[in-house]
């Protein structure tokens, strides 16, 4: 096990930046308020506003929001007198219909799963830490976090329901579902709760004492 | 003051500054992640995804990623004949977009990647913050590539009406999604403190 670094009596944290190592020593953040690196730019350190709460609230919403999208038609397709319905898991169901389930478990991933599993996990971790529960799994949901980010799409989804809309739309009547109000509803407050989450102080709160 | 110089790494995971043990490789006190004072062989994986990367983007762009089917008669599109209807039958600025994500970010992602080896390779002391940025950047956008296989995927699940119309995805499809994954792990696996270790300092 490594030895941590650390501060003798004080609030400030000692970082080094991830894109270009320069060390810095960042005093408290006034909420709202990021830290940058003096080098390169990078983003150091964030101290969003509101706090827990506003973080539980945003993905509390964005759970049900994700619940909505998935529970309802998605987009209708009216074309010579025949109509089809689409919902959100329907985008995959057909890849791997088309013979192609590799694409269809990426598409899965990317637009369902993913957001899902984000969103469950960073709930778990903040009521832990909120409620002061002695839960397990508390440190492996947030090291989880950092790596499921990037395979999140739902914005990119979003486009490509843009784009969709714009190729049907000389050939077909498309019509709008509930669950895609939720959708758009979802980019939304998805991006708010990412602003309202900061990985690094969370695991300032957890602390360097691990169970092994 | 660099990290390096102290013998201090942060963990990748949850950014805790620790100091390793001789050899530069541990666990973080705090997460439990391993934690190197580099990404081990970041050069040598960076050039293996990308140049995967690089060969999957031909078949990407040579195979057709949707065939529209109707009446008995069989369509198909390219990524690139896919942008070029969209600027032609759709409007401008969502045609840019797509043009932007499907077929200007792989291509620039993957030049940026190569530039990014080639000048850490060679040590060079040359626009480090450019080259930072051009970084971020590149780990920034790459997922916005994606769009049209979500796209090929919704046309795919909505027009099924029989003989009247059906769209299929294509093989380019799968190549083109290799692509896209393959870059965001080569991003991900380049490390881009390389860019600032040599500094005349060892
Ligand atoms: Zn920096
Ligand atoms: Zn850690």
């Amino acid at each position: 096990m490594n030895q941590p670094v650390r501060l003798e009596a004080s609030e400030s944290t000692l970082l080094a930046c991830h894109e270009c190592d320069t060390l810095h020593r960042i005093p408290p953040l006034t909420p709202g308020h990021t830290a940058r690196c003096r080098v390169c730019g990078a983003k150091l350190l964030r101290n969003p506003k509101g706090g827990l709460d506003r973080a539980i609230a945003l993905y509390s919403t964005a759970l049900i929001l994700l619940l909505l999208a998935n529970a309802f038609p998605f987009l209708t397709l009216e074309i010579g007198g025949r109509s089809e319905i689409t919902n959100m898991a329907g985008a995959s169901w057909s890849l791997y219909r088309a013979g192609m389930p590799e694409l269809a478990v990426v598409v899965f991933i990317t637009s369902i799963a993913g957001p899902g599993l984000l969103i469950v996990c960073s709930l778990y971790v903040l009521l832990a830490l909120r409620l002061r529960l002695r839960v397990p799994g508390v440190r492996l949901a947030l090291s989880w976090l950092s790596h499921l980010e990037p395979w999140v799409m739902l914005d990119v989804f979003m486009l490509g329901v843009l784009v969709a809309f714009v190729k049907l739309g000389n050939m077909a009547t498309m019509h709008v579902g509930t669950s895609l109000y939720a959708f758009v509803a979802l980019i939304g407050v998805a991006a708010a709760a990412t602003s309202s989450f900061e990985p690094q102080l969370l695991w300032q709160r957890l602390g360097v004492r691990r169970r092994r | 003051m660099r990290a390096r110089n102290l013998g201090l790494a942060s963990c990748h995971t949850c950014g805790l500054l620790q100091r390793l043990p001789v050899g530069g490789h541990g666990h973080c006190p705090r997460c439990g992640s391993s934690v190197h004072l580099r990404k081990p062989n970041s050069i040598t994986t960076t050039w293996a995804l990308l140049l995967t990367a690089m060969i999957a983007y031909l078949p990407a762009n040579l195979y057709p990623v949707m065939s529209v089917v109707s009446f008995g008669k069989r369509q198909s599109d390219t990524i690139i004949s896919g942008v070029i209807y969209l600027f032609v039958h759709g409007d401008w600025p969502l045609a840019l977009i797509v043009f932007v994500a499907s077929v200007l970010v792989p291509l620039l992602k993957m030049l940026a990647l190569l530039y990014l080896l080639l000048t850490v390779q060679s040590r060079s002391p040359l626009r480090k913050q450019q080259r930072t940025r051009l970084y971020r950047i590149v780990e920034l956008v790459g997922r916005w590539s994606m769009v049209d296989i979500f796209v090929v995927a919704l046309l795919a699940a909505l027009v099924n009406v029989g003989t009247i119309a059906t769209i299929e995805p294509g093989t380019g499809a799968i190549a083109f999604t290799a692509v896209v994954i393959l870059t965001m792990f080569a991003a991900a696996s380049f490390d881009p403190r390389l860019i600032w270790d040599h500094n005349g300092e060892a």
